[in-house]
């Protein structure tokens, strides 16, 4: 589905230069459901970023469904997020001038996966338990709605693969649990997953768990979990 | 752009704009200004220039011949009606009809009135010969129901008085039998009467008047002339001032450089006020666009993560800049059209010009024009942002991301 070949990424800060991904290599299969676990400033967003086409790498090379992405128009890349790529960034990402509706419609500017996109986005509202905040603005909505009205988002277009920057950052655990519900009920169904986040109590739903730490992703993760120490160990999936 | 089913590019643009208002008006007032004075800039010279037209359709000439002393008379009868009374010092305009390329000529007597009933100021009265007259005898011929008979008179559009009613001149009671159609020129100040009644009524002016009118008989103020199809005004005219010692010619093209010279003022003032402005504005105008695509940058990164290509970010940015411009020449050219209209009377007698409402099509294309140049204006000053924005990668106005 995701290939990334040897990807790095580097920014020029001033004289120096930041290596936010290292020589990062990652084959994503369809249906898997992969959660990349690191820390703040380990490159994890960053290598998101480039396996979704946001961001170009310095060096290396992304392919989607066999198509490097690289080399592709920036229409045509474009047309490949809008229409298979549902992307949930780390902090909500909402449109503040339009409403909850209005902003779970907006990939149907782009792409449209049905004939009846407002059917489905209230069928979508209503799954992540925001029937009654349709008409709602973003500025009204706590957290866990706007990651909730995100995620609606972000399946509009009925997508192949869902890449979801810590999705449960600033969340309770409550609506941490029903968003990882929620996507590993997507994985069930067929849809791929690609997750980054810092919290090891997540690896339990992912069918792989890769670590990333200075940029360099491997296949061994380091363990943050609070009062176990740090520790290694591999992804177990549940 | 726009999804029936689904969400409408146009209110994505429109919820844009609602969201910053305070910064949208003052956006707005500047195109507002720009548009305004450019429009009012081509509303006056092309209301001139009508009215110049209209005016002198309705005199039906080519040429007017005047006295060599009176050119600026003659020119202030035709293009204001400001009453004056003025002649040739002999009778040498009759060689004027003569003259190879001369058509038709037919004199006129201009004399200034003294106050009225119908106006607040004395008015011109212009005599006609009824004999080779082609202005109020054209004008005659499409109005079949009048006859303009013994002291019958036919008012300009400015004189009030109905027709059927009279007017007293000199002490001479006259009969109104036609109101002409404004022209915005000294046409609609004017009355016409016949010679033969101009003569009475300055015969009785010394029993009937405060004051006596003298007007010499066998001599004219003007003569109007047509000349043949295919030959030049200009040459005629020269071969006029030539050939009769003591005449000088206005032509409409002339008047319109009369016009022109008295209207250059304030088409210098608006011109320059709407080039100044957009001069200032077009930086401004970037430097706001710019602000605005700065603030905007989480959400375009947002739209492109989502989908959204360059082109239509570049299209969200210039259909928001082209809606304000928009939106404030509409202002500008509604305000400026109801100014002008309003206060025309005061712009031609401040400016002294000839002056009428162009025609709807005229508006049309000045409103137009103007708005053009300000939606110009708007996608000028968006090209840095939009370069700016379609250069970075999508997920830089998020944030490097290197969590």
């Amino acid at each position: 589905m995701i290939e990334a070949i040897g990807v790095t990424k580097t920014y020029r800060t001033g004289s120096s230069e930041v290596r936010a991904v290292d020589n990062a290599h990652l084959h994503v299969h369809s249906g898997e459901f992969i959660l990349i676990l690191g820390r703040s400033g380990s490159g994890k967003s960053t290598l998101l970023g480039m396996l979704a086409g946001l961001i170009r790498p310095s060096a290396g090379t992304v392919r989607f469904k066999g198509m490097d992405i690289g080399i592709l128009s920036d229409d045509r890349i474009s047309e490949i997020r809008a229409r298979e790529i549902g992307f949930i960034f780390q902090f909500s990402g909402l449109l503040p001038t339009i409403t909850v509706l209005e902003n779970v419609l907006v990939p149907s500017l782009f792409y449209r996966s049905g004939d009846n996109c407002r059917s489905r986005a209230l069928d979508l509202l209503d799954t992540v338990g925001l029937s009654e905040r349709t008409a709602a603005y973003p500025r009204t909505l706590s957290s866990g709605e706007m990651k909730r009205a995100a995620i609606a988002r972000a399946l509009i277009n009925t997508p192949s693969v869902l890449i979801a920057d810590e999705p449960t950052g600033d969340l309770d655990i409550d609506t941490e649990f029903e968003i990882m519900e929620l996507f590993s009920r997507l994985n069930r169904e067929g849809m791929t997953v690609v997750m980054v986040t810092h919290n090891p109590d997540l690896v339990p739903y992912a069918t792989r768990t890769l670590g990333m730490d200075r940029g360099m992703l491997s296949e061994r993760f380091l363990s943050l979990h609070p009062g176990n120490g740090s520790s290694t160990g591999t992804g177990n999936p549940p | 752009m726009s999804n029936l089913s689904g969400f409408r590019f146009s209110k994505l643009v429109g919820r844009n704009l609602a969201n910053r208002p305070y910064r949208n008006i003052a956006t707005i007032f500047a195109f507002a200004l720009i548009a305004g004075t450019l429009f009012s800039s081509q509303f006056l010279s092309n209301g001139a220039e009508q009215s110049l037209d209209a005016g002198m359709d309705r005199l039906g000439a080519d040429i007017m011949v005047v006295p060599d002393k009176y050119l600026f008379a003659g020119q202030t009868v035709l293009l204001t009606g400001e009453p004056t009374t003025f002649f040739f010092e002999d009778a040498g305009f009759e060689e004027i009809s003569r003259i190879p390329g001369v058509a038709k000529a037919s004199p006129q007597m201009y004399i200034a009135t003294l106050f009225a009933s119908c106006c607040a100021a004395p008015v011109q009265m212009i005599a006609i010969d009824p004999e080779t007259d082609f202005t109020i005898s054209a004008w005659l011929v499409d109005n079949p129901g009048v006859k303009m008979g013994e002291d019958d008179i036919i008012i300009g559009s400015n004189i009030i008085q109905d027709p059927g009613k009279e007017l007293m001149f000199y002490g001479h009671i006259f009969h109104v039998v036609g109101t002409l159609d404004q022209t915005g020129t000294g046409m609609d100040n004017s009355v016409f009467t016949r010679f033969e009644d101009a003569y009475v009524m300055a015969g009785e002016s010394g029993a009937k008047a405060v004051k006596k009118l003298n007007i010499p008989r066998e001599m004219a103020s003007a003569v109007l002339v047509k000349v043949e199809p295919g030959m030049s005004p200009e040459a005629v005219a020269d071969e006029i001032e030539r050939q009769v010692p003591g005449t000088r010619t206005i032509l409409p093209n002339g008047l319109m450089s009369a016009v022109n010279g008295q209207l250059a003022a304030v088409t210098l003032l608006l011109e320059g006020s709407a080039v100044a402005v957009t001069v200032v504005s077009i930086p401004l105008l970037g430097l706001v666009s710019a602000l605005v695509a700065n603030e905007q940058k989480k959400d375009i990164s947002i739209l492109r993560a989502l989908g959204a290509t360059k082109g239509f970010v570049t299209w969200l940015i210039l259909a928001e800049s082209f809606a304000l411009a928009i939106i404030g020449s509409i202002i500008g050219i509604g305000v400026a059209t109801w100014f002008l209209v309003i206060y025309q009377d005061f712009i031609t007698f401040s400016l002294k010009i000839p002056f009428i409402i162009p025609s709807n099509l005229t508006i049309l294309a000045e409103g137009g024009g103007a708005l053009l140049l300000s939606v110009a204006i708007a996608g000028t000053a968006s090209i840095y942002p939009v370069f700016r924005i379609t250069r970075s990668e999508p997920y830089e106005g998020i944030g490097r991301g290197v969590s």
